[in-house]
Order: C-alpha cells, then sequence, then structure tokens
C-alpha cells in the first residue's frame, strides 16, 4: 500500500509540472496584454509606467525564461505575486481556499445524503411512481443551469420568502470568528459563537443547495443504477431466500458492493465542486477561490490563474488518491490486484 | 450651462431611521451600519495605486485632498485640506494655504510636507493615476503652505487636486510602512500591503478591512475635522453580482445598490425603497478608423458620414433604458463645455445612403470589435454591437461583428487596428480638456484611430485654442466648437447611459459624482 501511494504521489508531481505548463502556454497564448487588463485605458499609454509593470512583474522578459523561473519559484513553493491584488498567490490562495473548501464540503455532504437516499429508495422502488418522481427530480437536478437555480432559488428564499441571506457568508459588518481553519462555520464552532454561527449557518444554506443541485441528481441516479445491478446477482437471491431481513440486505449485501462507483463518482464531484464554484460564489458573493479565479481570468493575471490551476490539480490529485485507497478498503480484491 | 440640469440631487426623502439601522450586522445596540452593493471594480486601497470606480468610493471616504467637490457640484471646486489657494497671473501657479484644523486619524496635524510626498509618491510609484501629476511640480515653502506649478496652462488642475487617488497620506507613518516618493519610487515603494491593510488618512472613514474580491469594510473617524461628519459607525461595501443587489435591497440586506440598470428598477415605485436615475459619466461613442491601410472604407469621409447618419440613436436609447440620453458630443452633460441636445446628431436614412453611395461602398464587410465581456450601466456592448449592425444594414452597410474580451480588443484598439471601434470613455479628470484625446493626434484620436496630426487644421486649431483659453465662457463656447467639428469626424459620441441607484428611502444626502460615483461621508 505504501508503495502504491508513494509511486501515485510521485505521478502527481510530474502531473502538476505537466499542468503548470499547460496553464502557462495558454494563459500566454490568449491574446491580449496582462499590462493593459491591470493598467485600464489611460495609464497604458504612459510608456514608464507600462515599463515599471512589465518589470515588476517579469513580463520584459522572454517566455522561456519566465516559465523557468516560474518553476524555480514553485519548487521552493512561492507562487508568485498577483498583479490583480499585489500579494503573493500562496497567501491569497490560502486566504480563499477555506471558504471554498468550506461550501463544496457543505455541498458534498447534502449531495450524499441526499442523493443517496434518494438513489436507495428509487432501486427498492423500482418502476413505481416513487422511482419515476425521483428519476425526473434527479434529470432536473443535473439538467437546470446553475446560474438560474441560484437566481430562482434567492427570489423564492430570499425575496420572496425573506428566510435566506442571498449575499456573503455573515451578516455585514459581523466580525469574523477567530481563525482556526478559515471556515466560519467550523471556527464559529470551535469558538463557540453561537452569533456567527447562526448566520454562517443561514448564509451557507442556499448556495450549498444550489451547488450541490447537480451532485445530487448525478449521486441520485448512479446509487440507482449501481444499486439494481447488484440487486440483480444471485447472492442478492439466495441472501432473501435464507429468509434475511429485507433490510440487512439492502444495506450490508447490496449498498457496499454499490458504493465502488458511487465513491469514484463522488470523488470526482468533489473535485468538480472546488473548481465549479465560479458561478455561484459570484452570485452570492461568496468569498472564495471562485471569485479570485474569474477575476484574476478577467485581467489575465498569469501568476494567480497558474496558482489557482495548479492548486486545482492538487487537491484532484489528492481527491483521486483517497478515492483509490477507499476501493481498496471497501473492495479488498482490488488492493490484492 | 446644463450643468444644474443634469446633475441631479438624490436626497431621499422621509423614513425612519432604523430602516438603515442593520441591527443583525453587530451586537452593539448604538452602532449604525450602511451596507452599500457594488460591482466591483477595485485594485487597491492605497491612492498611488488605484484608479477604479470602486477604489475611488474607497479613497474618497479614507482620504482627504487638498481640494474636493461638494456633492454633485462639478462646476466649482471647495476646500478640503487647504482652507484657500490663489492662482497667479500666467495661470501656472496655484499656491495652497492648509488649513490647521485638519488632523490625520492619529490626531496628527496634516502639513504641506504631507502633501509634497503624497503627490509625489503618486507621480514617481508609477502606478494608473500617475499621469494626474505630469506637468506638475509641488512644493512647500513653509508647513502651511503648498505650491502646485504646471508646466503649461492647464484649466484641470483643481479638478485633477480633488481626484481621491491623490488623497494625502501621513507621510510619517507611510514612510514607516516603506513608501517613497523619490524618483525610483516604482522599484522602492513597498508600502501598498500596509496602505491595504489600514488607512493613513485623514477622510471621514478608516480602514477595517479590505478584500478586494469581496468586501471593504470601513469604520468611523470619531475625531474627523471636517464639517460633515460621518452619520455611521461601521460602512461595509460589498462586490454583489448586479442580479442580486436589487433583492438585497429590497428585502433590506443592503441599504445602497449602485449597478442595476433601468430596467430592474422599473417596477420600484416609491414606499421602503426608491430609485434614481441620472445620466451616467460614461460616454459610449464608436469610431472608424482614419488609415486606409486597415480598411479603405472605415477611412473614406462619406462613408464615415453614412454611419453617423445610419445609426438609430433612439433605438440605443431604447436598449439604454430610462435615464440614459443621447449624446450630443463626446463631453458628458455633467460638465461645462457639453453641447446642448440640439446639436445631437439624428438619424437620416436617405442621407446616409446618398452618402454611401457616394463613397463606392462595394459592400464588402466591415468589422465592428468591441469589449463583449463589458456591461457598463446596464448596457451590453454585444447589444449595442448587434443593434448598430442592425441599423447599419439597413442603409446596406455590411457589418461583421468582433467581440472578444476587453483585453483582446484593447490590444488592437492600442495598436490602432480597429476597423470600427465601439468603446465607452469615462472622465479621467472632471474637465473638458480631458476630451481632447479625441482630436487628431490624441489619445484616442491620433493612437486608435489613426486620425494623424495635421490631418485637420479646423479642428486642430480649435484644440490648441481650448487649452490657453482661460476665461471659463469663452472656454466652453471653444470646446462646443470643437465638439461640433468632432460631429464631422471619425468619432462618433453615441449615448450617456443611466446610472442607476436603489436605495432604502431612509438613506439620506446620496448624490451622484462623475469623479468617486458616492461620498460615503455623505451619506446619513
Amino acid at each position: 500500500m505504501v508503495s502504491f501511494i508513494g509511486r501515485r504521489l510521485v505521478a502527481g508531481i510530474f502531473l502538476v509540472i505537466g499542468i503548470s505548463f499547460v496553464a502557462f502556454i495558454l494563459t500566454n497564448l490568449v491574446p491580449g496584454d496582462p499590462a493593459a487588463a491591470a493598467l485600464g485605458q489611460r495609464a497604458i499609454e504612459d510608456p514608464g509606467t507600462v515599463a515599471a509593470f512589465r518589470a515588476k512583474y517579469g513580463l520584459d522578459q522572454p517566455l522561456w525564461r519566465q516559465y523557468a523561473i516560474y518553476l524555480g519559484n514553485l519548487v521552493r513553493g512561492d507562487l508568485g505575486i498577483s498583479q490583480q491584488t499585489r500579494r503573493p498567490v500562496g497567501a491569497d490562495v490560502a486566504k480563499f481556499l477555506p471558504a471554498t473548501a468550506e461550501l463544496a464540503l457543505a455541498a458534498i455532504v447534502i449531495s450524499l445524503v441526499v442523493g443517496l437516499s434518494l438513489g436507495i429508495v428509487a432501486a427498492v422502488f423500482r418502476d413505481r411512481f416513487l422511482d419515476q418522481l425521483i428519476r425526473v427530480l434527479s434529470l432536473g437536478g443535473v439538467s437546470v443551469p446553475t446560474f438560474w437555480l441560484a437566481l430562482a432559488a434567492s427570489v423564492v428564499f430570499s425575496v420572496k420568502l425573506g428566510w435566506l441571506p442571498s449575499t456573503g457568508q455573515l451578516d455585514p459588518g459581523m466580525d469574523r470568528p477567530t481563525d482556526i481553519t478559515g471556515m466560519v462555520l467550523i471556527d464559529s464552532l470551535l469558538t463557540g459563537n453561537g452569533e456567527t454561527l447562526t448566520s454562517a449557518l443561514k448564509h451557507i444554506i442556499m448556495p450549498a443547495v444550489v451547488l450541490a443541485a447537480y451532485t445530487i441528481g448525478m449521486i441520485t441516479r448512479f446509487t440507482r443504477a449501481s444499486m439494481l445491478e447488484v440487486l440483480g446477482n444471485d447472492y442478492i437471491r439466495a441472501a432473501r431466500a435464507k429468509g434475511l431481513p429485507e433490510r440487512t440486505v439492502l444495506f450490508r449485501h447490496v449498498l457496499r458492493p454499490a458504493l465502488v462507483p458511487i465513491i469514484t463518482v463522488t470523488g470526482l464531484a468533489l473535485g468538480s465542486l472546488l473548481s465549479g464554484t465560479v458561478l455561484v460564489e459570484n452570485i452570492f458573493s461568496w468569498p472564495g477561490m471562485g471569485q479570485y479565479a474569474y477575476k484574476s481570468s478577467l485581467a489575465l493575471d498569469l501568476p494567480a490563474v497558474m496558482g489557482v490551476s495548479i492548486v486545482i490539480a492538487v487537491i484532484y490529485v489528492v481527491i483521486n488518491l483517497v478515492v483509490d485507497i477507499l476501493y481498496s478498503v471497501i473492495d479488498p480484491r482490488i488492493r490484492q490486484s | 450651462m446644463g450643468l444644474l440640469a443634469t446633475t441631479m440631487a438624490l436626497a431621499a426623502c422621509g423614513g425612519s431611521d432604523s430602516s438603515s439601522d442593520t441591527s443583525s450586522s453587530s451586537s452593539n445596540s448604538a452602532s449604525k451600519t450602511l451596507v452599500v452593493d457594488a460591482v466591483f471594480s477595485l485594485k487597491s486601497a492605497d491612492p498611488a495605486h488605484n484608479y477604479e470606480p470602486t477604489g475611488q468610493i474607497v479613497a474618497r471616504a479614507l482620504y482627504s485632498t487638498l481640494v474636493t467637490f461638494a456633492g454633485d457640484d462639478l462646476t466649482k471646486v471647495v476646500p478640503d485640506l487647504a482652507s484657500s489657494w490663489t492662482t497667479s497671473d500666467d495661470g501656472k501657479t496655484y499656491t495652497f494655504t492648509m488649513n490647521p484644523a485638519a488632523k490625520f486619524t492619529d490626531g496628527t496635524p496634516v502639513t504641506s510636507a504631507d502633501v509634497v510626498f503624497s503627490l509625489n509618491r503618486v507621480a514617481n510609484v508609477k502606478g494608473n493615476p500617475s499621469f494626474l501629476m505630469d506637468g506638475l511640480t509641488v512644493t512647500a515653502p513653509d508647513a502651511t503652505t503648498v505650491v502646485v506649478e504646471s508646466a503649461t496652462v492647464d484649466s484641470a488642475v483643481l479638478g485633477k487636486l480633488a481626484n481621491p487617488s491623490l488623497g494625502i497620506l501621513n507621510s510619517a507613518k507611510a514612510k514607516a510602512a516603506g513608501a517613497t516618493d523619490a524618483a525610483d519610487a516604482a522599484t522602492t515603494d513597498t508600502a501598498e500591503q500596509a496602505l491595504n491593510a489600514g488607512s493613513m488618512g485623514s477622510g471621514p472613514y478608516t480602514l477595517k478591512s479590505l478584500d478586494l474580491t469581496t468586501e471593504v469594510d470601513f469604520d468611523i473617524n470619531p475625531d474627523y475635522w471636517g464639517t460633515t461628519k460621518p452619520t455611521y459607525t461601521k460602512v461595509v461595501l460589498r462586490n454583489v453580482d448586479a442580479a442580486q443587489q436589487k433583492n438585497n435591497v429590497v428585502t433590506g440586506q443592503s441599504q445602497l445598490a449602485l449597478d442595476l440598470s433601468p430596467d430592474q428598477v422599473k417596477d420600484i415605485s416609491g414606499g421602503e425603497v426608491v430609485s434614481n436615475s441620472v445620466a451616467s459619466q460614461y460616454t459610449f461613442y464608436l469610431f472608424t478608423n482614419a488609415n486606409p491601410e486597415i480598411n479603405q472604407w472605415t477611412s473614406n469621409r462619406d462613408f464615415e458620414d453614412a454611419i453617423r447618419y445610419g445609426i438609430d440613436y433612439a433605438s440605443l436609447l431604447e436598449l439604454a433604458g430610462e435615464g440614459s440620453r443621447q449624446a450630443a458630443g463626446m463631453i458628458p452633460v455633467q460638465l461645462a463645455g457639453a453641447l446642448p441636445d440640439s446639436d445631437a446628431i439624428k438619424r437620416d436614412v436617405d442621407k446616409a445612403k446618398a452618402s454611401l453611395a457616394a463613397s463606392g461602398y462595394d459592400g464588402s464587410p466591415v468589422q465592428v470589435s468591441y469589449p463583449s465581456d463589458l456591461t457598463q450601466n446596464g448596457v451590453s456592448f454585444t447589444d449595442m454591437a448587434t443593434r448598430i449592425q442592425a441599423n447599419l444594414k439597413e442603409v446596406g452597410i455590411n457589418v461583421e461583428l468582433q467581440g472578444a474580451p476587453i483585453t483582446t480588443v484593447l490590444d488592437l484598439a492600442r495598436g490602432g487596428k480597429q476597423q470600427i471601434g465601439l468603446w465607452l470613455w469615462g472622465p479621467d479628470f472632471p474637465d473638458a480638456s480631458n476630451y481632447l484625446a479625441f482630436g487628431p493626434g490624441g489619445v484616442v484620436g491620433g493612437k486608435r484611430v489613426n486620425w494623424q496630426p495635421g490631418s485637420d487644421p479646423a479642428i486642430e486649431a480649435l484644440m490648441a485654442k481650448a487649452l490657453e483659453t482661460t476665461d471659463e465662457a469663452e472656454r466652453i463656447s471653444v470646446y462646443q466648437d470643437y465638439q461640433r467639428e468632432l460631429n464631422k469626424g471619425p468619432v462618433m459620441s453615441l449615448i450617456q447611459p443611466a446610472q442607476v441607484f436603489l436605495s432604502a428611502s431612509s438613506l439620506k444626502g446620496l448624490t451622484y459624482n462623475l469623479v468617486w460615483t458616492v461620498n460615503l461621508g455623505e451619506l446619513s
């Protein structure tokens, strides 16, 4: 197992270098001048200001040298300086990632609880009304555009019903809890701050559910399909013939083998949730990495775009590794092979 | 002239003060919090690096300037840190006397040395607003006197000095944080992060926290020395998607929204929420490239006229919504020198077709390029380009749309390679001279339109005269004549979209200022 993890980590390092190269090339291929994006229409006409900007961010160097310098810095853990925030990209990521992680984790928890439950119910009641209803709902979950769902949810739950706030992570002007993990919800819990905990909970519900909608639909459909496949096996019929209670059959003999593809989907979904929060974060003004990535892309902020790409790549590598390890826990045959 | 008619006091009527208390936002019952929603265009809280619309709101709240404007009135510069000033007979030297009451938030007095340091730092740090200091030299003969000398007669000097980017820093604190005004400040000044973490000014508010992508929090400056004391103990300026801003004001989550379109507020009919629309600072314009190597048709004067008279300006106004207006010239109606509405170009399809025939146009496609990712005051460039394409098709011009991200199109524009460019312009400083950029040889006219110096002596004579004229009435007349000539050339002003404010009816003191949009210190 240790050598397996070691091999995957080494492969991950090469993957990250490859992604940094692709991100660098793609960002430089985009027509447009980072200096124009950063300086604006007026200052861009001043050669002195433009020269100072280019020198400051190394844009006056040949491309190959820019990339070599970037890689050298990357090895030392330095992701460069953002042209937008003028702060180290590493510091920016450390600041924005917890909010995105908090949102994505909340969304994945909601997705698993709702998606698994609906999938199991749909499989058990196959081809009956409940199954049909769940299939329609799951199809809606994967089909409805996120931006539409976000705006519709805001109108209903914020404007019409007044139940939930639609902007930010906390009430305006409210002090954040003492920074422990960077995640407001968890830090509020850890510090026992009831007021911020309540506010944070109210603020995360809507974006998390909207973000989870697609994943709920996906997990529901995978769970149903996977459960139905296992339910058709001979050993399930044998278990039932032995007179085992239906609950035991379902949760011990059906769900466990059915979990393997579901774990794959969940792992991939978590990765895509982390990188796919751009729309949700922008609509709900969530102070996370999605907004940072969006603004950086618009501004051709090369170090920030590269930094976010690399961080997302690392997260994908880690998630895939965890998924592989979980496979072997759930199904020892995979480890043996 | 049309100035008073076009600026608009947005002081809202009546309402209880409690509606502007954000009770859920603070554990301190005595605190009063103002929440403002905006789509952020913000890069720094350091005045020397700030020149974006949201940044101007921030800097105006944190830093005082030598002089300023009251409310929305850009016709008259009023004292701020300088209690009075004189202008030399040749119009090149301004001598300011500092207000002895002016104090930084730490209680130390604002001196002339602070002014010299701050303004020189802006010039030398080579940030976005550095151009405001072009041609200006600042000295301090004594602790209470500041002398600003301009290399040429420049009627815009006072207006430039009112810009929040020329806000005055507490030089002792700034130097301790790594600020320098030396000639090599572009590479040696290291104070920006400190200024993003906390303000060092003498404005009505102090910076509590800054997040360039999400939220800026302000605390009241309890010892603010100015005459209009700030009302709110806290102000929260949030980056909120335009689609959500209306919801937030309507539900009381915020008290002011700055980025709504006229369509979004047309169902607002008073009560606890009020909306106001005024012409914004921006002028949408179109230009035809004057270089025949770029396109043989766009450089043809008859073809220019065909476009000018082929555009249906009323349809563009319909797109921009209530509160927008046709731009009679490039200078916005809020500034002295703007043309009256009677000078606005009117669509004349017959004239357009006749001009097109005279040009010999063969029907080959001409490209209109524009920033497809940009929407200003609810007006999408893509929608506007599409409508212009339809307008021009009616007169027989075959337009091909070339939308691209603003960074891409800006590159094309800077290289003077756009066949037809669709853009907007907001004043860099509140003076008509800023619009000389559109004439032959100007920043836009010369470099982007390829309208070379010497190509149009009549308009160039007016440009030179405008710079030399000091008498205000005559200046206005010259700038109007300049625009009438401009309206015959390759630069075509289109519309001024509407700036819409949606606010809680209890919010008072709201005015639209072209330079900083909203003065948080005036809101109560």
